[in-house]
């Protein structure tokens, strides 16, 4: 597995990697190059797991949109190997801005019918929504069936810890990363992971024997 | 772009998981792809000086100086309004359409006499005559 370097200090205060104490920069054509193949190999995961977060797909690509422009103006000069631990903490930080909104809207819009919040609610799971490409129809609605049950049984967990699983499993950081893009300490880390590990086998367990 | 992960002690439920994970990764779709691209783009161009930024920036960057010009300007043709210096159809009851204009008169001070000598009185008379036998000498030619 790959390691990741850790953040130093001074950019791991949420001011920080939002870009305050930052200066926006300007690349050469080949660093801009290796920018637009980072984004490129992580933004269709970046929106999986903005999905997963979030459970609406304009807030997801909301969500990815201000990570790449974040990452890009601030944080572009800085080494590469940087850039996902980076990048998945300042989309966690947008994603966690979306839910505070989300929460405004259902509490003060809920109760209107045709809300956002109704809307969420009553419109179909993007990720239930696999289309025609790719694999054979068999092996399509297997992994399409197995997704869904992940999805059902990730609605269960706490924030951190879905943060946690969705990071370190599905987006395959080490712990260090992870804990550079969560924010916390390794060791806390390794205990929501835990626990997310814990109330995922009791889920699945039937389904995905 | 998987490479980067190792699934060396991954438990059965792990790597199911992000088997099932990679498969709806694999599955988004072409509109959802194209917002990414575009998104993607503004990034970079956001670095690096290219069109994307410009051309998204270009207008909104001048819409508001031009929305603040032209509400000057109609606020100033507003005020402008009915005491301008255009040309007005001349009203018959108004000084200005008989070509006097007495309160202008006294409030520039200027002096102005009365006729009241007898040489003026006869200018005025010789006019009168003049402009009697101008008239006719044209109703004759």
């Amino acid at each position: 597995m790959t390691r990741f370097v850790s953040l130093d200090p001074a950019v791991r205060s949420r001011d920080d990697v939002e870009g305050a104490t930052t200066k926006e920069t300007r690349l050469d054509a080949a660093h801009a190059r290796e920018l637009d193949r980072f984004l490129a190999g992580v933004e269709r995961r970046a929106l999986r797991i903005a999905q997963l977060a979030l459970r609406n797909v304009d807030d997801a690509h909301d969500a990815v949109q201000h990570a790449m422009l974040r990452l890009a103006e601030h944080y572009a000069a800085r080494p590469s190997e940087e850039w996902r631990p980076l990048f998945f903490r300042i989309l966690y930080n947008g994603i966690r801005d979306i839910q505070r909104r989300q929460g405004v809207r259902r509490r003060f819009f809920g109760w209107l019918p045709g809300t956002t919040a109704h809307a969420e609610e009553d419109a179909p799971d993007p990720l239930e929504q696999v289309p025609d490409a790719g694999p054979e129809p068999s092996r399509l609605l297997e992994t399409d069936e197995a997704m869904a049950e992940l999805q059902r049984a990730l609605q269960r967990l706490p924030a951190r810890q879905l943060e946690a699983f969705s990071l370190r499993c599905l987006e395959g950081l080490d712990v260090a990363a992870t804990a550079a893009a969560m924010g916390c300490s390794e060791g806390s880390v390794k205990t929501h992971y835990f626990r997310a590990l814990q109330t995922l086998r009791a889920e699945l367990a039937e389904v995905w024997t | 772009m998987n490479d980067h992960r190792d699934e060396t002690g991954f438990s059965e439920l792990e790597r199911r998981a992000r088997a099932a994970f990679d498969a709806s990764v694999d599955s988004v779709d072409a509109q959802a792809r194209s917002r990414l691209n575009q998104a993607r783009q503004r990034a970079v161009a956001a670095v690096t000086g290219a069109p994307a930024r410009q051309a998204r920036r270009g207008w909104t960057t001048w819409a508001p100086a031009g929305a603040l010009a032209a509400s000057v300007l109609v606020a100033a043709l507003l005020m402008r309004g009915p005491t301008g210096d255009e040309p007005r159809a001349p009203v018959a009851s108004h000084p200005a359409a008989l070509g006097h204009e007495p309160l202008e008169m006294l409030a520039a001070g200027e002096e102005f006499e009365i006729a009241t000598s007898d040489e003026e009185l006869e200018f005025y008379e010789w006019v009168e005559v003049a402009a009697v036998a101008d008239t006719s000498t044209n109703g004759q030619g």
